[in-house]
Formats: structure tokens, sequence, C-alpha cells
């Protein structure tokens, strides 16, 4: 029989137990090092991982990516409907968080001047009643701020803001009403 | 058997003839698994494969469009249980009964149990292979058969376990041999396992339901599904890799305190992984984190099995030339290698997202199955036939220098089989990889915020061609296995059966650790109290967060310490433990419980109404139900998902209208079984239905409307030009009852807790699936389809216009109608 030279130098002090089960073997062999950094590699990551996404409460969960996902395709494709707008679309946008964070930030730096930072009015119509002097469709609102009411402080926007932040503050503003 | 030779030895006789029994009978329902695979594959290219190929055989006297008995639906079930029960299993008992009584040097505890086991298991298998075709299902995969087989099996298994553990009691070796310990961990976890999973209530005798229902039979399902790869496809096979590989090479294991290590890693990790089947779905996120990240941890201990397989050949890797025995095992163990590294990594999230539902899936278990079963029992088979037949001329050893299957018909036949069995699975996993991708990145891709591929064919028919080779390389892997037949039966032919003996010294006996000294000692009080600390850490608040953080800190440096000082102590505990078959028997059963517990146990107790996510089902009415249950026979889940991932790409594809989005758990809470689906071959249908009709009391129309369905079934290409679907001609002619749909809505009522009406009955339910019927077959009336209104199919349509109906509910809500239960 030839003999079976061991090709590892770690061979030579390996220690070969004695016991014998049907004539198997079994050698002692330290655990490799690549293979111990694999098993307790993965169990830090994982420990990270939960401490992340579930008690750091930094990661965010799926559904709230999903979500903000979801939003996005949907203020990208609303977007693409201002072109036609109508009422129905514009209480579509007032639900759409990203259109409702931009219109309130036209908001404050244009409209809170008069109509209050908290839409509660002042030098302008309140806009949280559910009373419209100049029409109550989403689509008159727009035209009001676009168009502007002559003779009266409101002044025409849509030169300065353009149909899409007009748009977006329509939104701002039906966000803090049902739809009928 | 025992025939004393003296005062101080004794020869002891194997019995060996169970082993030849098992042996046999894998190879026979192997080739049937192998052959039904290779059907199904093809089906899914041709759909004439699903019986109108029998027209052409048959010169047309068989004329049909389909044949309900070999649709893939039912064919698929049929495969994976003949893969998994009868081929593997058989394999596996003919392994475990071989190695167990040498690695015991006694023979099994009873003849009587050894036979009741094996004919128990063929009745079972031949029970399945009727039921299956004939649409006898549970509808959970892996676990679709009928409950009188289901408690068949357990007895069987039962009867398993204690001729097993009764041979280990017998036992003439002190210690556990570590093929044992993975033969232990099978038995004990098998069992659990299926007994939880298989807990129904008949409603005849032929059918039963599920006593989880919704997100949690989701939840035990895929506990089950995955742990039965673990315990059933994989810790068995390790143990016989651990027995025939030193054996075949004639070289000590390579490590056995990886052996250790590895053992107890595995059997503690893989049970907590089941949750990865069931990524970005509506499952709660803690859950489907444990599942990926138990799935990552799986990854070294996995690969510790593979290193003790492939290290043992050092200094025998000349030999993998000349043996094919060798050839096989080397090459099985690689791909358990590569099996277990693809797992951990599809289990990833954002990977799954891409995988999960797609070919990689197929792939990736075939991998496992054809790699690592299929040519570790190869090479178990071709090194047992020389040695329990003998040919007369053949000398007693099947050793020699070259080979360890000495003896058999012809090497040269085995290196063919491993060759072609080589080129077959890596065309097969090759082909799934491109098939599953390409797919996967068709289905996901979205662009400038639409779907690019909108239309589900144009991606099933982009993967036509890896599809077929994919068949082509199942179909190798089969020719390969029927010479292996081939070879093994000219083996036998003309040979002897003979059984292996041994001379045993007398019998001397003693365990060095008590039971109590199982469980009483620093290795166990330390794993324990890590558990128990990083559970803390886990799931408890701020405060545990902390307690658990340090204690789990505390508890390893304690243990780290503990051990540089007295490792030696713990060495002969664990040594004396190996004496201790109950002892050690406990350990195991206690380290495989504990994921499953804290994973299962909350997902059932908590009360239902916590897991609605503000939506709940509207159940079904009886004519849904009959149309569910047809659903469920054809075993139209095999193909069709019902679940919108919580994925752009999902939601947007199923789920668009800006109310819906993705599934939420509380509208599949009444589906007993759920209907999540593994695979999509098809496209999903949780939102497939929809409203009421105007001016109907029960027909429902949703995304497609009766007529559609009504030809779709009857004739799929008709109204999805290049569908692979089956046709199901045989739903308009055959008919439903009313007495057994009211049956099982007594069992849903009663024991399931679905909110039918407790004073419902019969002639009331018969009068609604009448008007329900009706409706639809005067709808299909008026666009010129005569439809009977008792036949199948109209009650079908009734289910798929329903999927995804559910009604909002407030937490207000839900918490009287909590309170009202």
């Amino acid at each position: 029989m030839k003999k079976e030279t061991p090709k590892n130098k770690d061979d030579s002090d390996v220690i070969l137990l004695e016991h014998e089960y049907d004539g198997i073997q079994e050698y002692d062999q330290r655990l490799p090092n690549w293979w111990l950094i694999t098993l307790w590699g993965a169990v830090i990551f994982s420990l990270l991982y939960w401490f992340f996404y579930f008690q750091s409460r930094v990661g965010m969960t799926d559904i709230e990516l999903l979500e903000q996902r979801l939003e996005r395709i949907e203020a990208a494709n609303l977007e693409a409907t201002l072109a036609m707008l109508d009422d129905g679309n514009l209480w579509q946008m007032s639900r759409n968080t990203q259109f409702i964070q931009a219109g309130r930030n036209h908001y404050t730096a244009h409209c809170s001047a008069c109509h209050g930072p908290n839409l509660e009015g002042g030098i302008g119509f309140a806009l949280v009643d559910n009373e419209w002097v100049h029409g109550s469709a989403p689509t008159d609102i727009f035209r009001v701020i676009d168009e502007g009411i002559p003779g009266t402080g409101m002044q025409a926007w849509g030169g300065s803001l353009g149909p899409k932040r007009i748009a977006e503050v329509v939104a701002y503003v039906l966000s803090h009403h049902e739809q009928p | 058997m025992k025939a004393t030779t003296g005062s101080l030895t004794e020869t002891i006789v194997y019995n060996d003839k169970v082993v030849r029994q098992f042996l046999i009978a894998s190879i026979l329902f192997g080739i049937v698994g192998m052959a039904a695979g290779a059907l199904i594959a093809f089906q899914l290219n041709y759909w004439q494969m699903n019986g109108k190929f029998l027209e052409v055989l048959t010169f047309g006297l068989i004329k049909s469009e389909g044949i309900q008995y070999l649709t893939f639906g039912r064919l698929r079930p049929l495969h994976t249980n003949a893969a998994i029960f009868a081929f593997v299993g058989n394999m596996m008992f003919a392994g475990i009964y071989y190695s167990t009584q040498r690695l015991c040097k006694c023979r099994l505890a009873s003849d009587k149990l050894s036979a009741i086991h094996f004919w128990g298991w063929q009745g079972i298998i031949v029970a399945a292979a009727i039921t299956l075709p004939a649409g006898f299902t549970r509808g959970k995969e892996y676990a679709e058969l009928i409950w009188p087989i289901n408690i068949a099996v357990v007895v069987i298994w039962v009867v398993f376990a204690i001729n097993f553990f009764w041979t280990l009691a017998k036992r003439n070796e002190k210690s556990l041999y570590v093929a044992l310990w993975f033969y232990i961990a099978t038995i004990i976890t098998v069992a659990m396992l299926y007994i939880v999973n298989h807990l129904s209530i008949p409603t005849s005798l032929l059918h039963s339901y599920p006593i989880f229902g919704g997100v949690q039979d989701a939840l035990v399902q895929w506990w089950y599904g995955h742990n039965a790869v673990a315990f059933f496809l994989t810790t068995p096979i390790l143990g016989i890799m651990y027995y025939f590989i030193p054996k075949a090479a004639r070289r000590p294991v390579y490590s056995y305190r990886l052996s250790v290590i590895h053992f107890w890693s595995l059997v503690f990790i893989y049970i907590w992984a089941g949750p990865h089947h069931l990524l970005n779905t509506a499952l709660p996120g803690w859950l489907q984190a444990l599942g990926m990240i138990f799935s990552l941890m799986l990854w070294a201990p996995s690969w510790g099995g593979m290193l003790n397989g492939l290290l043992t050949l050092r200094g025998a890797w000349h030999r993998l030339r000349t043996d094919p025995v060798l050839k096989f095992f080397a090459a099985g163990v690689t791909f358990y290698g590569m099996a277990t590294f693809e797992g951990p990594l599809l289990s990833i999230k954002s990977v799954n997202g891409l995988a999960h539902y797609s070919d990689w899936i197929i792939g990736h278990v075939h991998s496992g199955t054809l790699g690592w079963n299929g040519f570790l029992a190869a090479g178990m088979f071709y090194w047992l036939a020389p040695r329990l037949w003998r040919k007369p001329t053949m000398p007693a050893s099947a050793h020699d220098e070259q080979s360890s299957c000495a003896g058999l018909y012809s090497q040269s036949l085995a290196n063919l089989h491993f060759w072609l069995g080589m080129v077959g699975i890596l065309l097969y996993i090759g082909a799934m990889w491109v098939s599953g991708i390409t797919q996967g990145l068709m289905l996901n891709a979205v662009d400038d915020n639409v779907l690019a591929y909108p239309d589900f064919i144009e991606t099933l028919n982009a993967i036509r061609a890896p599809m077929l080779f994919r068949a082509i390389g199942g179909t190798f892997y089969l020719i390969g296995f029927l010479i292996l037949a081939y070879n093994i039966y000219m083996t036998i032919r003309g040979s002897r059966a003979v059984d292996g003996e041994v001379e045993v010294a007398s019998r001397e006996m003693e365990t060095s650790v008590s039971l109590a000294g199982s469980f009483f000692n620093a290795p166990v009080t330390y794993s324990s109290l890590a558990v128990i600390f990083s559970c803390i850490w886990l799931f408890g608040g701020d405060f545990s967060l902390l307690v658990g953080f340090f204690g789990l800190v505390i508890t390893c440096l304690l243990a780290v310490v503990h051990f540089q000082v007295s490792g030696a102590k713990w060495q002969d505990w664990y040594a004396g433990l190996l004496k201790n078959s109950a002892g050690f028997t406990a350990l195991t059963f206690i380290s495989v419980a504990i994921g499953g517990a804290v994973q299962i146990v909350p997902t059932v107790m908590v009360e239902r109404a916590n897991n609605i996510e503000g939506r709940i089902q509207i159940p079904y009415t009886p004519l849904e139900l009959i149309g569910r249950d047809v659903y469920i026979r054809e075993g139209c889940y095999t193909c069709h998902s019902q679940m919108i991932r919580t994925m752009v790409p999902d939601v947007l594809r199923y789920g668009p209208r800006q109310d819906q989005g993705y599934s939420r758990l509380g509208e599949s809470i009444y589906d007993f079984p759920f209907q999540w689906g593994s695979k999509r071959t098809g496209p999903d249908l949780a939102r497939e239905g929809g409203a009421i009709v105007e001016g109907h009391t029960y027909m429902r129309s949703g995304l497609r409307n009766n007529e559609w369905h009504y030809l779709h079934m009857m004739d799929p290409r008709s109204t999805s030009p290049g569908s692979n679907m089956p046709s199901y001609p045989w739903l308009a002619e055959q008919s439903y009852s009313v007495e057994t749909i009211a049956r099982r809505i007594r069992v849903q009522r009663d024991w399931l807790g679905v909110p039918y009406r407790e004073d419902w009955t019969i002639d009331e339910i018969r009068e609604s699936v009448e008007t329900h019927a009706m409706e639809i077959a005067r709808d299909l009336r008026a666009r010129g389809i005569y439809a009977e209104p008792e036949s199948e199919m109209v009650a079908l349509i009734a289910y798929l216009q329903k999927l995804g109906a559910y009604e909002k509910i407030s937490r207000r809500d839900r918490n009287l109608r909590a309170a009202r239960e």
C-alpha cells in the first residue's frame, strides 16, 4: 500500500483520537480561522442588523420604505397630469405627502403673511373654515391662486410659482379638508 | 441472532435484509420521482404534455385537451413527495440502518419493527402515488398527503424511532459516533415538525382543513417546509456522509471538534430560518428579520459539514480518479457546500426580492436534491451493493487499492452515470439561474415610474429556452440514474445476499453522565444563559435591552474564561454525554424546539385581531368555498401566488389602485390552508376578484369578466396567447356536492372560527349556492356561453372573482369585535 504522506504541515502535530467506530477514526483538527470568522462575523452582523432595524429606530421598516417609494412614483405621475388638472387629481395630490410637504414650504414662504401660518386667516380669508368666497372646487382655488382676484389683495401667482408649485399649495390647503 | 462463541466474545449478525429492501425501493421510487420531474419540466414548456400528447401516442384513441390526472398541478406534488419521501427517504433508511448497526456493533433491535417500517413506508408511498394524481390533497407544499396517510406516516415514523433508539439502548459501543448524532436529530425533529404542520380537522375520510389559517398557517408551513429540507434532506445525509466517506476513503474524519461545533450550531440555528420563505410578504417584520439573520448564521455551520466531508478525503484525492464512489461523494459534498452558500445568499431580503417566486429557487433546491442527496445516494448505493450481495467469485472485502466498490458489475457504467448526472445538474441549475434572474429582473423592472414589462406572458416567453435546457438537464440526470439501476441490477443478479457480522466482547455498558448531569453542567448552562439573554435583548423593551445585552456579554466572557481554565473538563463531560443517548436526545430536542417556540407560539397565541392590519377578509360564500377547494385540488398554488409583496413592482403590477397596495395579513385570515404560494409560473392572483355586480346578490366581477375566465379555463391560449397553463375542460363536466360543502362549512365555523351563521341550515346553504351559480350561469349565457350551474367551473369562477375581497376595519371596530368574541 502506498504510503500516504500528509500534505499539510499542520498534520504533524494533529491529534488522532484513539477511539475507533467500526474502523472509523477521527482527527481533532483546530477549526480553520476563516471558518470561525464566517461564523462569528455572521453572528455579529445579525445582532447589528437587528439593533439597527428594530431597536435603534433608525432603519425604516419595509412598509415605510414601500409607502415612501410608492408616493414618489405617484407624485411623479401626478406631475404629468398637471397639464389637465381637475378636481379629482387635486384631491389626490392633497393626500400625497410629497405634494403636501412641498406645498407647505411654498405656503410658508408666500402665503402665510396674509392667510396666517396655520391657515387661520388674517389679511386674507381663513382657509380652514368651509367658507369659500371665490368657489370651493379645487380647480377654483387653483384659479384664484393662479390668476388672483383683481381689486383684492390676492395677487396672481401663476407667473412666479408656475402650475406645479400652485398645485402643491392647493394640495397643502386641501389637506386640511375632507373630500366631499 | 446472537451466537456465543466463547465466554468473552460473541458473533453478531447484522440485519442487512432491511437495508437491501430499502436500497432497492429507493432506486425504484427514485426512477418514478425523477421521471415525474422530467415530465413536469417538459409540461412547463409544452402545455400539450398535460395529457394532449396521449392523443398523438394513441393515434387519436384518447381525445383530450388535457387529462386531469396528468396536469402539472397534480404531478408536481407527486414529484416532490416522491423525490423527498420515497427516494431520499428510502435511501436514508437504508444508510441509517446499515451504519447504525455497525456503529453500535449490534443487530437492529427488532426484525419485526424493521419489516413493519419497510412495508409500512412503501404502503404510504403507494397511497401517495394514488391519491395525489387523483386530486386528494391538503394543499400545503411537501405536506399534501391527506390526513389518513398523515397518521400512517406518524405511526411508521414512531416505529422507526423505537427501532432506532432501542438499537441504541442495546449497543455494544459505549460512545455515540457523530453520524448517530445526526440521526437522532433527524428522528426527533421530523416528528415534531410533521405533527405540528399536519394538525387538521377532518371533514371526511379524504379531506381536512388545517387548524391554522392565513399568516399562522404560512408561518407553520414554512417552519415545516424549510426544516423538512433541513432534517429530512440534510441531517440524515450528513450522518450518512460521516459514516460512508471515511469508510470509502479509508481516512480518519478531518476534525472531531468541528463535528461537535457544527452539529450543535446547525441543529440550533436551522429551525429559526423558516421565515426566509416569506420575505417581503405581509409577515411581521421581526419574523422576516429572524428568518434572514438566522439563514446568514447558518452558512458557517453548514460549511462545517462540507469541510469535514471534503477534508476527510485529504490523502485520498488521487483515488478520485479511479473510484466512482469517492467521485460521487466528493461532488455531492461540493454541491452541498454550493447550495448552503446559495441559501443564505437567497435569504438576504433584497436578493430574495429578485429571486423569490422565480426559477432560481427551483434551481437552488435541485442543486441540493440532485447534487447533494442524489450523488450521496449514488455513491452509497455503489459502495453498498457489492457488500450486500456477493458474487461467488468475490473476495470477502470489496475494497481494493483503486476502488472501494470492487465487485460492482461495471465501474465504467458508474463513471458514465457520474458524468451524465454531473452534466445534467449543471445544465439544470445553470438554466435555472439564467431563467430565474432574467424573469426576476423583467418582473421587477420599473422604468419611468411604470412597469417595463407589464405583460406577464412576455416575461414567461423570455425564459422558454432556459426552461427547455432545464428539462434536458433533468432528463440527462434521469438517464444516469437508470444506468445506476441497471448496474445495481446486474450486480445483484447471480449474487448471494450476505449479512455483515462482527465479533464483540461481552457487553459492558456504563454511563458516565447521568440524565441530570446532561442538563446541569457548565456548557449547557452557559448556552442556556446566552439564549435567554439574547431573547431578552432582542424582544424586550428599552430596559431589558440593556439587561439582555450586558447579560449576554458577561455570560460569553465567563464562558470563555471558564473554558480556558477547565476546558478539559468540558471535553470529558461531552465524552460522557456521548455515552448517554437519552441525555443527548433530550438536549437535541431542546435545541431544535427553541426556534420554533419563539417564532410560532406568539403568532398563534396572539389574538387574531392583532394580525389583520386594518383589513379583514370577507368570508367565502358556499359556492366560492367550493371553488376554492377545486383550486386547491388542481394544485393551482403550485404556479400562482396570492401575495402582493411589500415591493414597488409587486404593488404596481398586482395592487395598483391607491387604496389597495400590498397584501395585508387580514386579507387571508380565513384561508385554510393559506394560499400565498411559493412560485409564480403564472401571475399573482391576490386581487383577481372584485365587487358584487349591481343587481346581483352574490356575483362578483373583478379584473376580468366571467366569460374570460370560462374561456381561459377551457383553453388558456384563447385568452392569453403564449400561455403554458394546462387546459381544464373537465371542470365544465364535473359537478360539486352541496352536502359536502355544508359539512365543510360546519367545520370551518365550529372548529376554525370562520364567522358563518350558527343557524345556517343546509337548505339555506343550498339556496345560496343555487342563486349564486345561476347568477354566473346567466351572465355567461348572456355572452353566449352555456355553462352548467352545478359544474365545478362555475364554482371556480365564483372563487376567482372573490379573490382579494376585504372590508376595512378600524381599530375601534376591531376592539369591539374582539370584545364580542
